[in-house]
C-alpha cells in the first residue's frame, strides 16, 4: 500500500474513532429521514476519507473534519430543498417558528431541538450545531468562515431562544 | 432575563444516542468506488431521455423528403447533442470534491450558490439557444405546409414562443432569489 494511502486511511480511522459520534448527530441535524440520513452520512464518511489525502495540517483535524461535514451536508440541504420546497429560516427568525411537540420528555425534548434546527439555513445550523458539540467561537469561526463578533451575536440568540424554549415554554403558543 | 439553556442542553445535545455507525478504510474505499459507480449511472439514466429525443428525430429525419422538415430534424439533432454535453459539463452529478476541508463554510456554501446561479443564468446559451433554430425551422416548415391551415399553424407556434419565454423566465427568477441568497452571504462575510 502507498505511503500517502496508508496515512489517509490512519488519519481516517483516527477521525471516525473520535468524531464518528458527532458526524452522526450531524447527519441527524441535517436529514430528517432515516434512508436519506443513512446515504448523508455515507457520503460524509466518504468526503472526509478523500479529503484526508488533502490534509496539510494547517489547521487542526476537528476543524478540517466539521468544515467537510458542514459542506457536505449543506450541499444536501439545498439539493433536498429545491424538490421540498421547504423555506429555511435564519437564527433572527427562529424565535417565530412554532414546536411541533410540547411534551417536556427528554426523547422528545430532543426531538423538538432537532427540529428547530433541521428548520435553519445552512450557515446558521452550522453554527448552532457547533456550539451544541461544545466549540468555542474562535472554532467555529475557522469552520464558518464568519466573523467570531457576528458568531457571538448568533450564539448569544440562540442560547436566548433555547433557554426560552426549554425553560420557559414557547412564546409562540 | 434568559437562563442559558448549558450545560444541560449540550448535554442533551452530546448524550443522544448514536446508532455507532464505523467503517474501516477499506470499507470506506469500496464503498466510495460503489458511490461513483452509482453516480456515473444516474448521470447515464439522465442521458437516456435526450438520447431517446435524438433517436426520434433520426427516425424523422430518415422518414421525411421534405427538405425543410429534414433541415429541422439535423438542426433539432445538432442542438440537443450541445445542450446533453452541455448539460454533462455544467451539472452532471459528480462526487463531491477533495478539497471540502480547505474551504469554510461561507466561502463553499457561497460558491456553491453561484455554480447554480451561473447554470440557470446562461440558460439561454446552454439550453435554449440551441434548440432555437431547429425549432424555428420547424415552424417555418409548419407555416409554409399548412395551406389552409395557416392560423393553426401560427398558434402552434406561438405556443412554443410563450413556452420558451416561460423557461426563460422561471429561470431569470430562480437565478435572482439565489442572487439574494449569495449577497446575504457576502454581507455575513464581510461581518
Amino acid at each position: 500500500m502507498p505511503a500517502q494511502q496508508s496515512t489517509q486511511d490512519q488519519l481516517y480511522e483516527e477521525a471516525a474513532t473520535s468524531y464518528g459520534p458527532a458526524l452522526e448527530r450531524l447527519a441527524r441535524a441535517y436529514e430528517a429521514d432515516v434512508e436519506s440520513r443513512r446515504d448523508l452520512l455515507q457520503e460524509i464518511h466518504i468526503s472526509v476519507w478523500r479529503s484526508f489525502e488533502l490534509f496539510d495540517q494547517r489547521c487542526s483535524m476537528r476543524t478540517w473534519i466539521y468544515r467537510v461535514a458542514h459542506n457536505v451536508a449543506s450541499s444536501h440541504v439545498l439539493r433536498d430543498r429545491r424538490s421540498k420546497l421547504q423555506t429555511l429560516v435564519g437564527v433572527e427568525e427562529l424565535d417565530n417558528v412554532p414546536w411541533t411537540k410540547d411534551d417536556p420528555d427528554r426523547r422528545q425534548a430532543l426531538d423538538r431541538l432537532l427540529g428547530l434546527i433541521q428548520q435553519l439555513k445552512p450557515l446558521d445550523r452550522n453554527v448552532i450545531l457547533s456550539y451544541l458539540e461544545g466549540l468555542d467561537a474562535a472554532e467555529i469561526s475557522e469552520i464558518t468562515g464568519l466573523k467570531p463578533g457576528n458568531i457571538a451575536t448568533k450564539i448569544h440568540r440562540i442560547k436566548g431562544i433555547l433557554a426560552r424554549r426549554f425553560q420557559g415554554g414557547n412564546d409562540n403558543e | 432575563m434568559n437562563k442559558s439553556p448549558e450545560p444541560s442542553l449540550l448535554k442533551l445535545w452530546q448524550c443522544q444516542p448514536v446508532e455507532g455507525i464505523k467503517m474501516s478504510a477499506d470499507e470506506i474505499r469500496k464503498r466510495s468506488i460503489k458511490f461513483e459507480r452509482k453516480i456515473f449511472w444516474r448521470n447515464i439514466r439522465e442521458y437516456v431521455a435526450s438520447g431517446i429525443a435524438t433517436a426520434l428525430f433520426v427516425w424523422f429525419f430518415l422518414g421525411s423528403h421534405d427538405t425543410l422538415f429534414r433541415a429541422a430534424c439535423a438542426l433539432c439533432i445538432a442542438g440537443l447533442a450541445y445542450m446533453t454535453y452541455q448539460l454533462h459539463r455544467r451539472a452532471s452529478a459528480r462526487a463531491m470534491p477533495m478539497n471540502l476541508g480547505a474551504a469554510n463554510s461561507l466561502v463553499f456554501h457561497r460558491t456553491e450558490l453561484e455554480r447554480q446561479r451561473d447554470f440557470i443564468g446562461n440558460i439561454w446559451r446552454w439550453y435554449l439557444g440551441p434548440l432555437v433554430p431547429g425549432l424555428a425551422m420547424f415552424s417555418l416548415q409548419s407555416i409554409l405546409a399548412a395551406h389552409n391551415h395557416a392560423m393553426r399553424a401560427a398558434l402552434v407556434n406561438s405556443i412554443l414562443v410563450l413556452s420558451l419565454a416561460l423557461v426563460w423566465k422561471l429561470n431569470a427568477y430562480e437565478a435572482r432569489c439565489l442572487q439574494g441568497r449569495i449577497d446575504e452571504l457576502k454581507n455575513a462575510e464581510q461581518g
